[in-house]
Protein backbone atom coordinates (compact mmCIF):
# COMPACT_ATOMS: atom_id res chain seq x y z
CA UNK A 1 0.00 0.00 0.00
CA UNK A 2 1.32 3.43 -0.87
CA UNK A 3 1.19 6.14 1.75
CA UNK A 4 1.34 9.83 1.06
CA UNK A 5 4.47 11.43 2.49
CA UNK A 6 4.31 14.92 1.03
CA UNK A 7 1.10 16.71 0.23
CA UNK A 8 1.16 19.93 -1.75
CA UNK A 9 -1.97 22.00 -2.29
CA UNK A 10 -2.35 25.02 -4.56
CA UNK A 11 1.26 26.05 -4.25
CA UNK A 12 2.37 29.33 -5.85
CA UNK A 13 5.88 30.72 -5.73
CA UNK A 14 7.00 34.19 -6.80
CA UNK A 15 10.50 35.54 -7.25
CA UNK A 16 9.59 39.20 -6.78
CA UNK A 17 6.98 39.89 -9.45
CA UNK A 18 7.77 36.79 -11.45
CA UNK A 19 5.70 33.72 -10.78
CA UNK A 20 7.86 30.58 -10.93
CA UNK A 21 5.33 28.01 -9.74
CA UNK A 22 1.62 28.19 -10.35
CA UNK A 23 -1.10 26.32 -8.54
CA UNK A 24 0.74 23.07 -7.91
CA UNK A 25 -1.06 20.27 -6.15
CA UNK A 26 0.55 16.87 -5.80
CA UNK A 27 0.77 13.90 -3.44
CA UNK A 28 4.22 12.32 -3.21
CA UNK A 29 4.27 8.77 -1.93
CA UNK A 30 6.39 7.17 0.73
CA UNK A 31 8.87 4.47 -0.35
CA UNK A 32 8.46 5.42 -3.97
CA UNK A 33 10.71 7.27 -6.38
CA UNK A 34 9.09 10.30 -7.93
CA UNK A 35 10.79 11.95 -10.91
CA UNK A 36 10.28 15.58 -11.89
CA UNK A 37 10.82 16.19 -15.58
CA UNK A 38 10.38 19.20 -17.84
CA UNK A 39 12.39 21.64 -19.94
CA UNK A 40 14.85 24.05 -18.31
CA UNK A 41 13.13 26.81 -16.39
CA UNK A 42 9.91 24.85 -15.93
CA UNK A 43 10.13 25.11 -12.15
CA UNK A 44 11.05 21.55 -11.25
CA UNK A 45 14.20 22.45 -9.28
CA UNK A 46 12.46 25.38 -7.64
CA UNK A 47 9.73 23.01 -6.54
CA UNK A 48 12.27 20.52 -5.21
CA UNK A 49 13.80 23.30 -3.11
CA UNK A 50 10.40 24.25 -1.75
CA UNK A 51 10.19 20.85 -0.10
CA UNK A 52 13.07 21.53 2.29
CA UNK A 53 12.58 25.28 2.43
CA UNK A 54 15.81 26.09 0.66
CA UNK A 55 14.08 29.03 -0.99
CA UNK A 56 14.00 30.66 2.45
CA UNK A 57 17.58 31.67 1.74
CA UNK A 58 16.61 33.70 -1.32
CA UNK A 59 15.36 37.26 -0.79
CA UNK A 60 12.10 38.32 -2.28
CA UNK A 61 10.58 34.86 -2.51
CA UNK A 62 6.89 34.64 -1.73
CA UNK A 63 5.08 31.35 -1.32
CA UNK A 64 1.37 30.69 -1.01
CA UNK A 65 -0.44 27.41 -0.65
CA UNK A 66 0.18 24.44 1.57
CA UNK A 67 2.92 21.86 1.87
CA UNK A 68 2.63 19.14 4.43
CA UNK A 69 5.04 16.38 5.32
CA UNK A 70 3.38 13.62 7.31
CA UNK A 71 0.47 15.98 7.78
CA UNK A 72 2.57 18.80 9.27
CA UNK A 73 2.62 22.18 7.54
CA UNK A 74 6.30 22.83 6.81
CA UNK A 75 5.77 26.56 6.30
CA UNK A 76 4.23 26.94 9.74
CA UNK A 77 5.84 29.91 11.51
CA UNK A 78 6.56 27.85 14.61
CA UNK A 79 8.27 25.04 12.73
CA UNK A 80 11.95 24.44 13.41
CA UNK A 81 13.56 24.55 9.96
CA UNK A 82 16.72 22.81 11.13
CA UNK A 83 14.62 19.94 12.39
CA UNK A 84 12.77 19.82 9.10
CA UNK A 85 15.98 19.66 7.10
CA UNK A 86 17.26 16.87 9.30
CA UNK A 87 14.43 14.79 7.93
CA UNK A 88 15.26 15.67 4.36
CA UNK A 89 18.55 14.81 2.68
CA UNK A 90 19.58 16.56 -0.47
CA UNK A 91 21.97 15.56 -3.24
CA UNK A 92 23.00 17.97 -5.95
CA UNK A 93 24.23 17.76 -9.52
CA UNK A 94 27.82 18.37 -8.49
CA UNK A 95 29.13 16.70 -5.39
CA UNK A 96 29.60 19.28 -2.63
CA UNK A 97 31.82 17.42 -0.22
CA UNK A 98 33.77 19.24 2.43
CA UNK A 99 37.53 19.38 1.85
CA UNK A 100 38.01 16.92 4.68
CA UNK A 101 38.46 13.17 4.96
CA UNK A 102 35.85 10.67 3.83
CA UNK A 103 35.14 9.88 7.48
CA UNK A 104 34.83 13.53 8.51
CA UNK A 105 32.32 14.14 5.75
CA UNK A 106 30.16 11.26 6.92
CA UNK A 107 30.03 12.16 10.59
CA UNK A 108 29.69 15.91 10.08
CA UNK A 109 25.90 15.89 10.36
CA UNK A 110 25.60 13.43 13.25
CA UNK A 111 28.27 15.34 15.20
CA UNK A 112 26.46 18.64 14.74
CA UNK A 113 23.39 16.86 16.01
CA UNK A 114 25.24 16.10 19.23
CA UNK A 115 26.62 12.60 18.77
CA UNK A 116 30.08 12.49 20.35
CA UNK A 117 30.68 8.79 20.97
CA UNK A 118 33.38 7.66 18.55
CA UNK A 119 31.98 4.12 18.42
CA UNK A 120 28.54 5.36 17.44
CA UNK A 121 30.04 7.65 14.80
CA UNK A 122 32.08 4.77 13.39
CA UNK A 123 28.94 2.70 13.14
CA UNK A 124 27.10 5.49 11.36
CA UNK A 125 29.98 5.87 8.89
CA UNK A 126 30.06 2.16 8.10
CA UNK A 127 26.29 1.77 7.88
CA UNK A 128 25.79 4.71 5.54
CA UNK A 129 28.71 3.69 3.32
CA UNK A 130 27.19 0.22 3.01
CA UNK A 131 23.79 1.74 2.21
CA UNK A 132 25.41 3.93 -0.43
CA UNK A 133 27.20 0.91 -1.93
CA UNK A 134 30.56 2.54 -1.28
CA UNK A 135 31.85 0.59 1.70
CA UNK A 136 33.83 -2.03 -0.20
CA UNK A 137 35.58 0.64 -2.24
CA UNK A 138 36.63 2.95 0.61
CA UNK A 139 36.66 0.93 3.84
CA UNK A 140 40.48 0.91 3.97
CA UNK A 141 40.91 4.59 3.24
CA UNK A 142 38.39 6.42 5.39
CA UNK A 143 41.03 8.96 6.35
CA UNK A 144 41.85 9.86 2.76
CA UNK A 145 40.64 13.23 1.49
CA UNK A 146 37.09 12.91 0.19
CA UNK A 147 38.06 14.90 -2.87
CA UNK A 148 40.55 12.19 -3.89
CA UNK A 149 37.63 9.93 -4.82
CA UNK A 150 36.36 9.61 -8.39
CA UNK A 151 33.35 11.68 -9.47
CA UNK A 152 30.97 8.74 -9.15
CA UNK A 153 32.33 7.81 -5.72
CA UNK A 154 32.10 11.42 -4.55
CA UNK A 155 28.46 11.50 -5.54
CA UNK A 156 27.77 8.28 -3.65
CA UNK A 157 29.62 9.74 -0.66
CA UNK A 158 27.27 12.74 -0.84
CA UNK A 159 24.36 10.30 -0.70
CA UNK A 160 25.98 8.47 2.24
CA UNK A 161 26.51 11.79 4.01
CA UNK A 162 22.85 12.66 3.45
CA UNK A 163 21.81 9.30 4.88
CA UNK A 164 23.98 9.78 8.00
CA UNK A 165 21.45 12.13 9.62
CA UNK A 166 18.74 9.51 9.08
CA UNK A 167 16.40 11.48 6.86
CA UNK A 168 13.05 10.18 5.66
CA UNK A 169 13.07 11.99 2.36
CA UNK A 170 15.91 12.29 -0.13
CA UNK A 171 15.77 15.04 -2.74
CA UNK A 172 18.08 14.64 -5.70
CA UNK A 173 18.70 17.39 -8.21
CA UNK A 174 20.26 15.83 -11.31
CA UNK A 175 22.40 13.48 -9.21
CA UNK A 176 23.97 11.66 -12.15
CA UNK A 177 24.16 14.24 -14.89
CA UNK A 178 27.91 14.74 -14.48
CA UNK A 179 28.72 11.03 -14.29
CA UNK A 180 29.76 8.39 -16.81
CA UNK A 181 27.31 5.55 -17.65
CA UNK A 182 28.81 3.08 -15.16
CA UNK A 183 28.69 5.53 -12.25
CA UNK A 184 25.21 6.54 -13.36
CA UNK A 185 24.10 2.91 -13.30
CA UNK A 186 25.48 2.59 -9.76
CA UNK A 187 23.57 5.65 -8.59
CA UNK A 188 20.41 4.31 -10.21
CA UNK A 189 20.86 0.90 -8.55
CA UNK A 190 21.35 2.73 -5.30
CA UNK A 191 18.16 4.74 -5.73
CA UNK A 192 16.28 1.50 -6.33
CA UNK A 193 17.76 0.05 -3.15
CA UNK A 194 17.12 3.17 -1.05
CA UNK A 195 13.48 3.50 -1.95
CA UNK A 196 12.68 0.56 0.32
CA UNK A 197 13.30 2.86 3.28
CA UNK A 198 13.06 6.40 1.96
CA UNK A 199 10.86 8.70 -0.05
CA UNK A 200 12.90 9.81 -3.02
CA UNK A 201 12.30 12.74 -5.32
CA UNK A 202 14.61 13.17 -8.27
CA UNK A 203 14.89 15.98 -10.78
CA UNK A 204 16.34 14.80 -14.05
CA UNK A 205 16.80 16.03 -17.59
CA UNK A 206 17.47 12.51 -18.71
CA UNK A 207 14.12 11.09 -19.75
CA UNK A 208 15.42 7.53 -19.91
CA UNK A 209 16.71 7.90 -16.38
CA UNK A 210 13.30 9.05 -15.16
CA UNK A 211 11.78 6.05 -16.92
CA UNK A 212 14.33 3.66 -15.40
CA UNK A 213 14.38 4.77 -11.78
CA UNK A 214 11.03 6.27 -10.92
CA UNK A 215 7.64 4.87 -9.98
CA UNK A 216 5.85 8.16 -10.54
CA UNK A 217 6.67 10.98 -12.91
CA UNK A 218 5.57 14.60 -12.74
CA UNK A 219 5.89 16.72 -15.87
CA UNK A 220 6.32 20.46 -15.30
CA UNK A 221 6.03 23.15 -17.92
CA UNK A 222 6.16 26.93 -17.47
CA UNK A 223 5.80 26.63 -13.72
CA UNK A 224 2.78 24.36 -13.87
CA UNK A 225 2.37 20.70 -13.12
CA UNK A 226 1.01 19.44 -16.41
CA UNK A 227 0.71 15.75 -15.67
CA UNK A 228 1.48 13.43 -12.78
CA UNK A 229 1.00 9.70 -13.06
CA UNK A 230 2.67 6.34 -12.85
CA UNK A 231 5.91 6.42 -14.80
CA UNK A 232 4.81 3.45 -16.90
CA UNK A 233 1.81 5.44 -17.99
CA UNK A 234 3.66 8.72 -18.66
CA UNK A 235 6.02 6.89 -20.99
CA UNK A 236 3.51 4.65 -22.77
CA UNK A 237 0.32 6.61 -22.88
CA UNK A 238 0.36 10.06 -21.30
CA UNK A 239 -3.01 11.78 -21.05
CA UNK A 240 -1.77 15.22 -21.94
CA UNK A 241 -0.65 16.30 -25.39
CA UNK A 242 2.19 18.46 -24.00
CA UNK A 243 3.53 15.56 -21.95
CA UNK A 244 3.41 13.35 -25.03
CA UNK A 245 5.29 15.96 -27.08
CA UNK A 246 7.88 16.37 -24.37
CA UNK A 247 8.63 12.71 -23.65
CA UNK A 248 8.81 11.90 -27.35
CA UNK A 249 11.19 14.81 -27.88
CA UNK A 250 8.88 16.83 -30.11
CA UNK A 251 9.47 19.94 -28.06
CA UNK A 252 11.59 21.01 -25.15
CA UNK B 1 10.96 20.86 -33.52
CA UNK B 2 11.76 19.02 -36.75
CA UNK B 3 13.25 15.73 -35.82
CA UNK B 4 15.53 13.43 -37.70
CA UNK B 5 13.68 10.65 -35.90
CA UNK B 6 10.45 11.84 -37.55
CA UNK B 7 11.99 11.26 -40.97
CA UNK B 8 13.08 7.76 -39.96
CA UNK B 9 9.58 6.91 -38.73
CA UNK B 10 8.15 8.25 -41.98
CA UNK B 11 10.57 6.06 -43.92
CA UNK B 12 9.49 3.02 -41.93
CA UNK B 13 5.85 3.80 -42.61
CA UNK B 14 6.48 4.20 -46.34
CA UNK B 15 8.21 0.85 -46.40
CA UNK B 16 5.28 -0.82 -44.65
CA UNK B 17 2.89 0.82 -47.12
CA UNK B 18 4.89 -0.64 -50.00
CA UNK B 19 4.66 -4.05 -48.38
CA UNK B 20 0.92 -3.50 -47.86
CA UNK B 21 0.32 -2.85 -51.52
CA UNK B 22 2.49 -5.79 -52.58
CA UNK B 23 0.67 -8.17 -50.23
CA UNK B 24 -2.70 -6.80 -51.32
CA UNK B 25 -1.75 -7.50 -54.94
CA UNK B 26 -0.66 -11.03 -54.06
CA UNK B 27 -3.95 -11.75 -52.34
CA UNK B 28 -6.10 -10.31 -55.13
CA UNK B 29 -4.07 -12.34 -57.65
CA UNK B 30 -4.46 -15.54 -55.58
CA UNK B 31 -8.24 -15.23 -55.70
CA UNK B 32 -8.13 -14.47 -59.41
CA UNK B 33 -6.06 -17.63 -59.92
CA UNK B 34 -9.03 -19.70 -58.84
CA UNK B 35 -11.72 -17.63 -60.51
CA UNK B 36 -9.83 -17.52 -63.82
CA UNK B 37 -8.10 -20.91 -63.55
CA UNK B 38 -4.87 -19.04 -64.17
CA UNK B 39 -1.88 -21.37 -63.68
CA UNK B 40 0.62 -18.81 -64.95
CA UNK B 41 -0.56 -16.26 -62.39
CA UNK B 42 -0.27 -18.91 -59.66
CA UNK B 43 3.39 -19.40 -60.53
CA UNK B 44 3.96 -15.65 -60.56
CA UNK B 45 2.56 -15.37 -57.05
CA UNK B 46 4.87 -18.07 -55.77
CA UNK B 47 7.87 -16.36 -57.36
CA UNK B 48 6.94 -12.92 -56.05
CA UNK B 49 6.81 -14.12 -52.44
CA UNK B 50 10.57 -13.56 -52.23
CA UNK B 51 9.93 -9.87 -52.50
CA UNK B 52 7.48 -10.00 -49.59
CA UNK B 53 10.05 -11.82 -47.49
CA UNK B 54 12.70 -9.23 -48.30
CA UNK B 55 10.40 -6.42 -47.16
CA UNK B 56 9.69 -8.41 -44.01
CA UNK B 57 13.38 -8.58 -43.12
CA UNK B 58 14.02 -4.94 -44.02
CA UNK B 59 11.14 -3.70 -41.87
CA UNK B 60 12.17 -5.86 -38.93
CA UNK B 61 15.72 -4.52 -39.14
CA UNK B 62 14.51 -0.93 -39.34
CA UNK B 63 12.33 -1.43 -36.23
CA UNK B 64 15.18 -3.07 -34.35
CA UNK B 65 17.45 -0.14 -35.17
CA UNK B 66 14.89 2.47 -34.12
CA UNK B 67 14.26 0.69 -30.81
CA UNK B 68 17.95 0.38 -30.05
CA UNK B 69 19.05 3.84 -31.07
CA UNK B 70 16.06 6.02 -30.32
CA UNK B 71 14.50 4.45 -27.21
CA UNK B 72 11.07 5.55 -28.36
CA UNK B 73 8.25 6.18 -25.90
CA UNK B 74 4.51 6.86 -26.01
CA UNK B 75 3.05 7.15 -29.52
CA UNK B 76 6.42 6.46 -31.20
CA UNK B 77 6.83 3.29 -29.17
CA UNK B 78 3.32 2.11 -29.98
CA UNK B 79 3.89 2.77 -33.65
CA UNK B 80 7.13 0.79 -33.78
CA UNK B 81 5.75 -2.09 -31.69
CA UNK B 82 2.78 -2.24 -34.03
CA UNK B 83 4.93 -1.88 -37.13
CA UNK B 84 6.66 -5.11 -36.12
CA UNK B 85 3.48 -7.09 -35.64
CA UNK B 86 1.76 -5.56 -38.66
CA UNK B 87 4.80 -6.53 -40.71
CA UNK B 88 4.55 -10.04 -39.37
CA UNK B 89 0.86 -10.26 -40.28
CA UNK B 90 1.49 -8.90 -43.77
CA UNK B 91 4.17 -11.50 -44.31
CA UNK B 92 1.72 -14.22 -43.25
CA UNK B 93 -0.90 -12.85 -45.64
CA UNK B 94 1.73 -13.12 -48.37
CA UNK B 95 2.38 -16.74 -47.40
CA UNK B 96 -1.31 -17.52 -47.51
CA UNK B 97 -1.58 -16.07 -51.02
CA UNK B 98 1.17 -18.53 -51.96
CA UNK B 99 -0.65 -21.41 -50.25
CA UNK B 100 -3.84 -20.63 -52.17
CA UNK B 101 -1.91 -20.52 -55.43
CA UNK B 102 -0.14 -23.81 -54.60
CA UNK B 103 -3.42 -25.50 -53.72
CA UNK B 104 -4.83 -24.42 -57.04
CA UNK B 105 -1.88 -26.08 -58.74
CA UNK B 106 -3.05 -29.32 -57.08
CA UNK B 107 -6.62 -28.79 -58.34
CA UNK B 108 -5.48 -27.54 -61.79
CA UNK B 109 -9.01 -26.29 -62.54
CA UNK B 110 -11.89 -24.55 -60.87
CA UNK B 111 -14.21 -27.10 -59.18
CA UNK B 112 -17.61 -27.49 -60.91
CA UNK B 113 -19.32 -27.09 -57.56
CA UNK B 114 -17.55 -23.81 -56.71
CA UNK B 115 -20.71 -21.73 -56.94
CA UNK B 116 -22.45 -23.98 -54.41
CA UNK B 117 -19.78 -23.20 -51.82
CA UNK B 118 -19.04 -20.05 -49.84
CA UNK B 119 -15.75 -19.46 -51.65
CA UNK B 120 -16.81 -16.32 -53.53
CA UNK B 121 -18.51 -14.51 -50.64
CA UNK B 122 -15.59 -15.41 -48.37
CA UNK B 123 -13.06 -14.17 -50.92
CA UNK B 124 -14.96 -10.90 -51.30
CA UNK B 125 -15.15 -10.33 -47.56
CA UNK B 126 -11.47 -11.13 -47.08
CA UNK B 127 -10.36 -8.75 -49.84
CA UNK B 128 -12.38 -6.00 -48.22
CA UNK B 129 -11.08 -6.80 -44.71
CA UNK B 130 -7.45 -6.75 -45.82
CA UNK B 131 -7.98 -3.56 -47.80
CA UNK B 132 -9.76 -1.86 -44.90
CA UNK B 133 -7.14 -2.91 -42.38
CA UNK B 134 -4.46 -1.40 -44.61
CA UNK B 135 -6.51 1.76 -45.15
CA UNK B 136 -7.08 2.09 -41.40
CA UNK B 137 -3.29 1.94 -40.94
CA UNK B 138 -2.63 4.52 -43.66
CA UNK B 139 -5.24 6.95 -42.34
CA UNK B 140 -4.91 6.23 -38.61
CA UNK B 141 -8.58 5.36 -38.62
CA UNK B 142 -9.68 3.41 -35.52
CA UNK B 143 -13.33 3.34 -36.69
CA UNK B 144 -12.43 1.53 -39.87
CA UNK B 145 -10.20 -0.79 -37.82
CA UNK B 146 -13.16 -1.65 -35.63
CA UNK B 147 -15.25 -2.40 -38.69
CA UNK B 148 -12.62 -4.93 -39.81
CA UNK B 149 -12.72 -6.61 -36.41
CA UNK B 150 -16.51 -6.87 -36.48
CA UNK B 151 -16.54 -8.27 -40.02
CA UNK B 152 -14.39 -11.20 -38.94
CA UNK B 153 -17.37 -12.82 -37.23
CA UNK B 154 -19.27 -12.96 -40.53
CA UNK B 155 -16.29 -14.54 -42.22
CA UNK B 156 -15.96 -17.15 -39.48
CA UNK B 157 -19.61 -18.11 -39.85
CA UNK B 158 -19.23 -18.46 -43.63
CA UNK B 159 -16.29 -20.77 -42.99
CA UNK B 160 -18.21 -22.97 -40.56
CA UNK B 161 -21.13 -23.28 -43.01
CA UNK B 162 -18.71 -23.97 -45.81
CA UNK B 163 -17.39 -27.06 -44.03
CA UNK B 164 -20.87 -28.56 -44.04
CA UNK B 165 -21.43 -27.66 -47.67
CA UNK B 166 -18.16 -29.28 -48.76
CA UNK B 167 -18.77 -32.41 -46.67
CA UNK B 168 -22.17 -32.81 -48.35
CA UNK B 169 -20.54 -32.38 -51.74
CA UNK B 170 -18.00 -35.09 -50.90
CA UNK B 171 -20.73 -37.42 -49.66
CA UNK B 172 -22.75 -36.88 -52.83
CA UNK B 173 -19.92 -37.90 -55.11
CA UNK B 174 -16.64 -39.50 -54.10
CA UNK B 175 -15.05 -38.22 -57.31
CA UNK B 176 -15.20 -34.73 -55.77
CA UNK B 177 -13.16 -35.58 -52.66
CA UNK B 178 -9.73 -34.49 -53.91
CA UNK B 179 -10.91 -31.17 -55.23
CA UNK B 180 -13.24 -30.56 -52.30
CA UNK B 181 -10.43 -31.13 -49.81
CA UNK B 182 -8.18 -28.71 -51.71
CA UNK B 183 -10.99 -26.13 -51.70
CA UNK B 184 -11.61 -26.77 -48.01
CA UNK B 185 -7.98 -25.94 -47.34
CA UNK B 186 -8.22 -22.81 -49.48
CA UNK B 187 -11.34 -21.58 -47.68
CA UNK B 188 -9.72 -22.28 -44.34
CA UNK B 189 -6.82 -20.11 -45.55
CA UNK B 190 -9.30 -17.35 -46.38
CA UNK B 191 -10.56 -17.57 -42.83
CA UNK B 192 -6.97 -17.22 -41.54
CA UNK B 193 -6.54 -14.14 -43.75
CA UNK B 194 -9.43 -12.58 -41.87
CA UNK B 195 -7.58 -13.20 -38.61
CA UNK B 196 -4.47 -11.48 -39.91
CA UNK B 197 -6.50 -8.49 -41.11
CA UNK B 198 -8.09 -8.39 -37.66
CA UNK B 199 -4.66 -8.42 -36.00
CA UNK B 200 -3.57 -5.48 -38.13
CA UNK B 201 -6.75 -3.60 -37.26
CA UNK B 202 -6.17 -4.23 -33.55
CA UNK B 203 -2.66 -2.82 -33.90
CA UNK B 204 -3.99 0.28 -35.63
CA UNK B 205 -6.41 0.72 -32.76
CA UNK B 206 -3.48 0.38 -30.34
CA UNK B 207 -1.41 2.99 -32.19
CA UNK B 208 -4.18 5.57 -32.31
CA UNK B 209 -6.15 4.93 -29.12
CA UNK B 210 -3.36 3.46 -26.95
CA UNK B 211 -5.65 0.63 -25.94
CA UNK B 212 -4.98 -3.06 -26.42
CA UNK B 213 -8.15 -4.73 -27.60
CA UNK B 214 -6.67 -7.93 -28.94
CA UNK B 215 -8.02 -10.26 -26.29
CA UNK B 216 -10.99 -9.97 -24.03
CA UNK B 217 -8.71 -10.48 -21.02
CA UNK B 218 -6.80 -7.23 -21.39
CA UNK B 219 -9.37 -5.32 -19.33
CA UNK B 220 -9.48 -8.09 -16.76
CA UNK B 221 -5.70 -8.10 -16.33
CA UNK B 222 -4.96 -4.41 -16.62
CA UNK B 223 -8.19 -2.65 -15.69
CA UNK B 224 -10.20 -0.08 -17.57
CA UNK B 225 -7.22 2.17 -18.34
CA UNK B 226 -4.89 -0.62 -19.38
CA UNK B 227 -2.45 0.22 -16.56
CA UNK B 228 -0.01 -2.13 -14.95
CA UNK B 229 -1.04 -3.23 -11.53
CA UNK B 230 1.48 -2.73 -8.77
CA UNK B 231 2.40 -6.39 -8.52
CA UNK B 232 4.31 -7.89 -11.39
CA UNK B 233 3.46 -11.49 -10.74
CA UNK B 234 1.39 -13.63 -13.08
CA UNK B 235 -1.01 -15.10 -10.58
CA UNK B 236 -4.08 -13.80 -12.44
CA UNK B 237 -3.08 -15.86 -15.46
CA UNK B 238 -3.56 -19.12 -13.60
CA UNK B 239 -6.90 -18.10 -12.10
Amino acid sequence: MKETKITVKNLNLFYGEKQALADISIDIYSQRVTAFIGPSGCGKSTFLRVINRMNDLIDDVRITGKIQIDGIDIYDKNLDVVNLRKRIGMVFQKSNLFPKTIYENLIFGPRINGIKDRKVLDEIAEKTLIQAALWEEVKDRLDDPALSLSGGQQQRLCIARALAVEPQIILMDEPASALDPISTAKIEELIDELKKNYTIVIVTHNMQQAARVSDYTAFFYLGRLIEYDKTSRIFTNPSNRQTEDYVTGRFG
Amino acid sequence: MERHFEAELEKLKTRILKMCSLVDEQLTAAIRVIEEENIELANQIIERDDKVDKYDVKIDKACQKLLALRQPVATDLRFIMSAMTINNNLERIGDIAVNIASNFLIMRKKPDFLSKTNFTPMANIVKEMVKNSIDSFINNDPKLAQKVIETDKILDQYNVDNHQILISIMKENKENIDTAVALLVICRQLERLGDHATNIAEDVYFIVEAQMIKHKYVKFLFGEMGDDKDDDNDKEINN
